[in-house]
């Protein structure tokens, strides 16, 4: 029976053999479908030799983890522009901005949730990590752009739509799905506006400003890029505006006007030619106030992926609840510690006896470094938050 | 697929339940070794997560080489109306990838906390399963379970792992990452259970968004439907995602049987995906596991799995073995050393990489 049993098993195993590879990509795909594609920073690429070896196995199919699916029909729309539903705080590609990319924290294993992925393979070598690196800088395009009878339309945007920042971005970077008429991309198809103090447009006061310069990418005819070097951070809501309809518009390379309408998710568009794409984004540096601390502090850092969440209670860490300022308040201001009893998580008139500072700081005694997982407050922003306490903690 | 490659996959299949009479790896070979339901051990009827009083009786008087004498067992009950439990993961892995430098690492995987309230005890359960790891606070769990008068129905819903084939521990098995119903994906909806007797069956409606936000009116439905007896088992699991992006069908059968010392397991995989960029698409997992207890406190495991990613690709198949002592020395301490090898197309160096690991697992 014994030596029945071994016999079987090795039948088993000689049939399950794996594959020779012949005939086939990197992928394990038929030569016949495109073949194997060299590392270059292009989707196409990364597809071929990222995405397809890699990650498909799962991300892909109508039950893809987290609904994430990266097969070469979806991985475009499936990344970029799109929130981290692990980390909302940040976008899975941020186009112009690799670090603030979900997608590379994730591949590089510096995520503060989940696992560095691939799950339980090898991680991808940094050097082909470098080049999803790369696309991300150069705007994070597609390769197959629209059929050419068809108007472009917008499909990234950095600054993010109704963001919120401390200082002004140095440039504006838009990404189209399809190659862009350069001839088209000036100072009077792009602009920016600001509400002029306001936060209200068309009223009258709007300020344009004046960047150094607007023009397609001279590496990537899918990227607008406006330079905002040299112009003053003035703090203000701001207008981006791509024109679409008019005397002057965006056109593709095929000479389609941009399909512009926005409402808020990428791409643009209502399937027609025309329409102009606005979107805006708020410059607010952070000062020694709790609105200003709550909207570039706590909001983006601790109260994003479900940490401190709310609702208030004694459970760490949704319990201490940053997520308004009035809940921040309530949470933090001469509110005893949990870790460390003695101390309140906020002393009014005390920054060095206050526990959160101690946390943001890295010198408590008890627990993480917060914001957990990195990455960590400079200490000019936390000398800000020193400031609002050392200044009563006022609400 | 062809009608040769058919017979291959059928032959892995039934050598793998039937004719070896031997079995994979993981912990269902515990059930397998004593004739057991997962349910007997763990609060889920398909397993996994906390062990209930039973389960931790066993682990501590059954599983551990010695037992070291600590007053009364630990059941995970605090009072009538509470229990927890846990387990914590670490451990160190090196990884030989070809054409690539090696890497180890050491790391705390994963510390998971179960706690369980008992509102109205043997009728209402709330559970929650956490993962503390040091950056990585995230609920995996989390549910309402109501049990009808009889003891033989219950209903829960919440975010829950799907009911699907064989609860092995490892996700990485093909079984488990392909058909991406692992302890990753946990989903969102309902559960109705049936217990009574030899026979087992889960029925959940979910979002089908393995843990996403819902995206489409479509949901996915799983059915597992199991019959043990003290010596083998056999079951059937029947999933269908109806997804707005392309369906996913699968289907699976498991089983396992105890010869002597050895504990057998092992599936069956069948995967048929819509929507992908070559249309439809129909692949293969497979596992087979041996485990011989050959000495109270020590188990050998020997596992083989396959997989065939597209049933009408040639060449492309996969397989990964594995050879794991577990020694359990003391009661609440396990230690794992275990070697794998993948083997995969010879162009894609990851398919073809060897993993050594030693895991220390501290569970109560």
């Amino acid at each position: 029976m014994r030596l029945v049993t071994i016999i079987l098993l090795g039948l088993v195993l000689a049939g399950c053999s794996a594959g020779s590879g012949k005939g086939l990509d990197i992928s394990g795909r038929p030569l016949s479908e495109g073949g194997d594609v060299p590392l270059a920073a292009t989707l196409a690429s990364i597809q071929a030799n990222v995405f397809n070896p890699s990650c498909i196995v799962c991300h892909s199919g109508a039950s893809a983890p987290l609904g994430l699916r990266l097969d070469a029909a979806s991985s475009f729309t499936a990344l970029v522009g799109i929130s981290s539903s692990q980390d909302s705080s940040f976008r899975l590609v941020a186009p112009g901005d690799p670090d603030a990319s979900y997608l590379i924290k994730k591949l590089e294993g510096s995520a503060a949730e989940g696992a560095q992925m691939p799950l339980g393979g090898p991680p991808i070598p940094q050097a082909t990590i470098d080049f999803v690196r790369q696309w991300i800088t150069d705007g994070a395009a597609p390769d197959s752009g629209a059929p050419a009878d068809l108007p472009p339309t917008v499909v990234s945007l950095t600054p993010a739509p109704d963001s919120r920042r401390t200082d002004l971005p140095t440039q504006v970077a838009v990404g189209f799905d399809q190659d862009i008429d350069a001839s088209t991309v000036n100072d009077l198809t792009f602009t920016l506006l600001r509400s002029g103090g306001d936060g209200q447009f068309d009223n009258g006061d709007d300020v344009p400003i004046a960047p150094a310069s607007v023009a397609l990418s001279p590496t990537n005819a899918r990227l607008a890029l406006m330079d905002l070097t040299g112009v003053a951070a003035v703090e203000d809501r701001y207008r981006i505006t791509l024109r679409g309809s008019g005397a002057n518009v965006i056109m593709g390379a095929s000479g389609v006007a941009l399909d512009g309408e926005f409402v808020g998710s990428f791409p643009s568009g209502d399937g027609l030619e025309g329409g102009d794409f606005v979107a805006q984004f708020e410059v607010q540096s952070l000062q020694a106030s709790l609105e200003s601390i709550q909207a570039n502090i706590f909001a983006p850092s601790c109260a994003s992926s479900g940490c401190h969440s709310g609702p208030a209670g004694p459970n760490l860490p949704t319990g201490m609840d940053l997520t308004s300022a009035d809940a921040s308040f309530a949470s933090l201001v001469d509110v005893p510690s949990i870790q460390m009893p003695m101390t309140s998580r906020v002393t009014a008139g005390n920054a060095d006896g206050s526990y959160l500072i101690q946390k943001l700081e890295g010198t408590a005694a008890v627990g993480s470094r917060m914001p957990l997982g990195g990455p960590f407050l400079d200490q000019s922003t936390i000398d800000v938050i020193r400031a609002w306490i050392d200044g009563g903690a006022v609400r | 697929m062809t009608r040769r490659r058919l017979w291959k996959s059928i032959a892995c299949a039934l050598l793998c339940l039937f004719a070896v009479n031997q079995t994979v790896h993981a912990e269902p070979y515990l059930a397998v070794q004593k004739g057991l339901k997962c349910s007997t051990c763990h609060r889920a009827d398909s397993g996994g997560g906390q062990r209930t009083a039973y389960g931790n009786v066993f682990a501590q008087t059954e599983l551990a080489a010695r037992t070291l004498d600590m007053g009364d067992l630990w059941t995970g009950d605090i009072g009538r109306y509470f229990a927890v439990g846990g387990d914590i993961r670490g451990g160190w892995n090196r990884l030989d990838v070809p054409r690539q430098e090696s890497s180890s690492d050491t790391e705390l995987e994963e510390f998971l906390a179960y706690v369980e309230i008992k509102p109205f005890p043997k009728y209402l359960t709330l559970y929650v399963d956490a993962r503390l790891r040091p950056d990585d606070p995230e609920i995996r769990e989390q549910y309402a379970r109501l049990t009808f008068p009889d003891g033989k129905w219950t209903l829960q819903g919440g975010e829950f792992f799907l009911p699907y084939g064989l609860r092995i521990q490892d996700d990485d098995a093909f079984i488990r990452q392909v058909s991406g119903i692992n302890f990753n994906t946990p989903d969102t909806g309902w559960q109705l259970g049936f217990e009574e007797g030899k026979w087992s069956a889960q029925l959940a409606v979910t979002r089908g968004t393995a843990g996403g936000p819902e995206v489409d009116s479509g949901k996915q439905y799983s059915l597992r439907v199991s019959h043990v007896t003290p010596k083998w088992r056999v079951g059937g699991s029947f999933n269908f995602n109806d997804a707005s992006v392309g369906d996913r069908q699968m289907q699976n059968v498991f089983g396992g049987i105890r010869t002597g010392p050895i504990a057998w397991l092992a599936e069956i995989d069948y995967i048929i995906d819509d929507g992908t960029p070559t249309g439809k698409r129909r692949s293969w997992a497979s596992l087979i596991e041996a485990n011989y207890g050959y000495r109270k406190g020590h188990n050998l495991k020997v596992s083989f799995e396959w997989f065939d990613p597209d049933d009408d690709v040639s060449n492309d198949e996969r397989n990964r073995s594995s050879i794991v002592w577990e020694y359990s020395p003391i009661q609440f301490l396990q230690t794992r050393f275990g070697y794998r090898v993948y083997n995969g197309i010879p162009q894609n160096a990851a398919q073809n990489r060897e993993q050594l690991f030693v895991e220390l697992h501290v569970y109560f």
